[in-house]
């Protein structure tokens, strides 16, 4: 069995984040925490152990999510997936995100994307299908998904 | 100074003037340029500062004048603090090097009020190629300069007011643009929060039945989620395309039914319908797909189901048709004309105008979509 993983939550929408978290648990991971602004990110990042964040771009403090990205990118602890229902507004370096869970996503396309995410972080690169909807970042294209 | 050397007497401008006292005699050209309507002078620059030596009426007319007050003086007196310097430069270069000019030059009259003379001078050699004389003639533009200026003016009015316009219309356009992303994003995360509002309240729940209600519902609203994401990844927010959503639909059922058994099998031509089009033709390939999940597999003793769900989308001879088939019990035994997904099918096809048929495909069943679908743009389903 591949180790789960922890995830932080970095969503303005409480009842987005709710369910997000139901759907990670169910999926056998762990949430780790749930910030809704760029400021709680940061300190959440420090003070847990999260393996993964899902960032969406817009907090409560504006859209801080690519900001956000940023910052745990440079702490090299923690890994960034963005979850946005505006993908066009993530910048082309992808702030050193894996990728892109598009906005609104299905039930089975999150799950998917759960277990391709754990593989990919446990044991790189993922061995399943690439679940619609996610994008990956161009930067980790080359590595997960090398064209053949 | 050598006039006599020349083969023209040195007192022929003045006998142009005999001739205008003793009209019809002598040289009938010196006696035309006199009369001529056109300005013209003529000047020797074997005298110093090149003085006038003849000036016709019509110079005296247009420049206000008396012919005394002209005789001997360089032409330079008819330039003002207006006129253009550079305009001033090029005469004296051209007159220098003995070479024709041409050129537009604000003068002034007597009485201090302005005219644009198109002044042409050139120079006249004898035999020898020594110039002899400067000819020039000055017309009276001042007309053409008006409307040149006008022209101009209106131009540069019309630019601004275009440019102006532009500004407008880009900033409306930009306005639009975030409100369209503004409005995307609002209705993607609605979506999202119906979903999971859904999801939440099965949870909740016991009732099998009710269960599999709100399972059925979440379906049909993922699969309008999955038409929302993909229509707004296009660069052209009006065109969707079909096949690319109908592959993400079919993977995400069958990966979510857990039933690895059953293979989907994608037969999918890039095909492009129009923004409208794309919910119920969305929702009409959803029913079909989840009805094969669901009805059309038995499940073997050893509790899989192993079959195969076909989708084909095609355009031929510009008719969009959609086949969804599967290899299972068929429908022989189904009742349901009264069942809901059954009638939310048959309704969607009658608002895309599309002919829906159910056939034996022994084994299992295929169903026939075919709708009248607008001529495919190149290059418009992948970019
Ligand atoms: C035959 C002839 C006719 C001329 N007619 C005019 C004229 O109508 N208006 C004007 O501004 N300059 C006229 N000029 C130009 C001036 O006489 C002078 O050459 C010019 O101003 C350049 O010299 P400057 O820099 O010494 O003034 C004429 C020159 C020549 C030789
Ligand atoms: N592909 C299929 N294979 C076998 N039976 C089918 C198929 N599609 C539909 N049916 C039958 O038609 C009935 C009506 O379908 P539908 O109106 O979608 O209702 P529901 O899916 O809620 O049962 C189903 O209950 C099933 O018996
Ligand atoms: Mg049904």
């Amino acid at each position: 069995m591949t180790e789960p993983l922890k995830v932080l939550i970095v969503e303005d929408e409480a009842l987005l984040a709710m369910e997000l978290e139901s759907l990670v648990e169910e999926a056998g991971h762990s949430v780790v925490g749930w910030a809704t602004s760029s400021a709680e990110a940061r300190s959440m990042i420090e003070s847990t152990d999260a393996d993964i964040a899902f960032v969406d771009i817009h907090l409560t403090d504006g859209p801080t999510g690519v900001d956000v990205a940023h910052y745990i990118g440079e702490k090299k602890r923690s890994m960034v997936v963005f979850m946005t229902a505006n993908p066009k507004r993530i910048p082309d370096h992808f702030a050193g995100a894996i990728g892109v869970i598009a906005k609104p996503y299905t039930m089975n396309g999150l799950t998917s994307a759960l277990r391709y995410l754990q593989e990919g972080v446990r044991r790189p690169p993922p061995v399943s299908a690439r679940p619609a909807g996610f994008t990956l970042s161009p930067a980790f294209e080359a590595v997960w998904a090398p064209a053949a | 100074m050598d006039w006599k050397r020349t083969r023209e007497p040195a007192d022929a401008w003045h006998m142009t003037d005999d001739l205008h006292v003793e009209h019809g005699k002598g040289d009938p050209f010196a006696a035309a340029i006199r009369a001529t309507r056109m300005s013209m002078v003529i000047t020797d620059p074997r005298r110093p500062d090149n003085p006038i030596v003849f000036a016709n009426d019509a110079f005296l007319r247009l420049t206000g004048y008396e012919r005394h007050e002209v005789l001997g003086k360089n032409c330079r007196f008819l330039q003002g603090p207006k006129t253009d310097k550079a305009a001033v430069a090029q005469i004296r270069t051209a007159i220098e090097d003995n070479a024709d000019v041409s050129v537009d030059i604000l003068n002034y009259r007597k009485d201090g009020s302005t005219f644009w003379n198109a002044l042409y001078i050139s120079p006249v050699s004898n035999d020898k190629g020594e110039v002899q004389f400067f000819f020039a003639s000055q017309l009276d533009v001042s007309d053409r300069k008006r409307s040149e200026h006008r022209i101009t003016a209106d131009k540069d009015r019309f630019e601004k007011a275009v440019k102006e316009r532009t500004a407008e219309l880009e900033a409306a356009l930009e306005a639009q643009t975030t409100l369209l992303h503004e409005v995307d994003h609002r209705v993607k995360n609605n979506l999202q929060m119906i979903s999971s509002l859904i999801i939440m309240q099965r949870r909740t729940i016991k009732d099998e039945a009710t269960r599999h209600s709100l399972a059925t519902m979440l379906e049909r609203i993922e699969a309008l989620s999955t038409v929302h994401r993909r229509l707004y990844q296009s660069k052209d927010v009006s065109r969707f395309d079909v096949s690319d959503f109908a592959k993400d639909l079919v993977t995400d059922l069958l990966t979510a039914s857990g039933r690895s058994g059953i293979k989907p099998k994608l037969e999918l031509d890039p095909i492009v319908i129009s923004a409208e089009k794309a919910t119920p033709v969305a929702l009409m390939v959803n029913e079909l797909v989840t009805n094969a999940l669901k009805h059309a597999f038995k499940e073997g003793p050893d509790g899989t189901t192993a079959g195969r769900i076909g989708i084909k989308m095609s355009q031929p001879d510009g008719h969009f048709k959609i086949e969804v088939s599967d290899d299972g019990v068929g429908m022989a035994e189904a009742n349901g004309d009264a069942s809901f997904g059954m009638r939310l099918i048959k309704s969607l096809a009658r608002q895309l105008h599309a002919d829906i048929e159910w056939r034996d495909a022994g084994p299992g069943t295929k169903v026939v979509i075919s709708m009248p679908n607008e001529p495919q743009q190149k290059g418009l389903s992948h970019d």
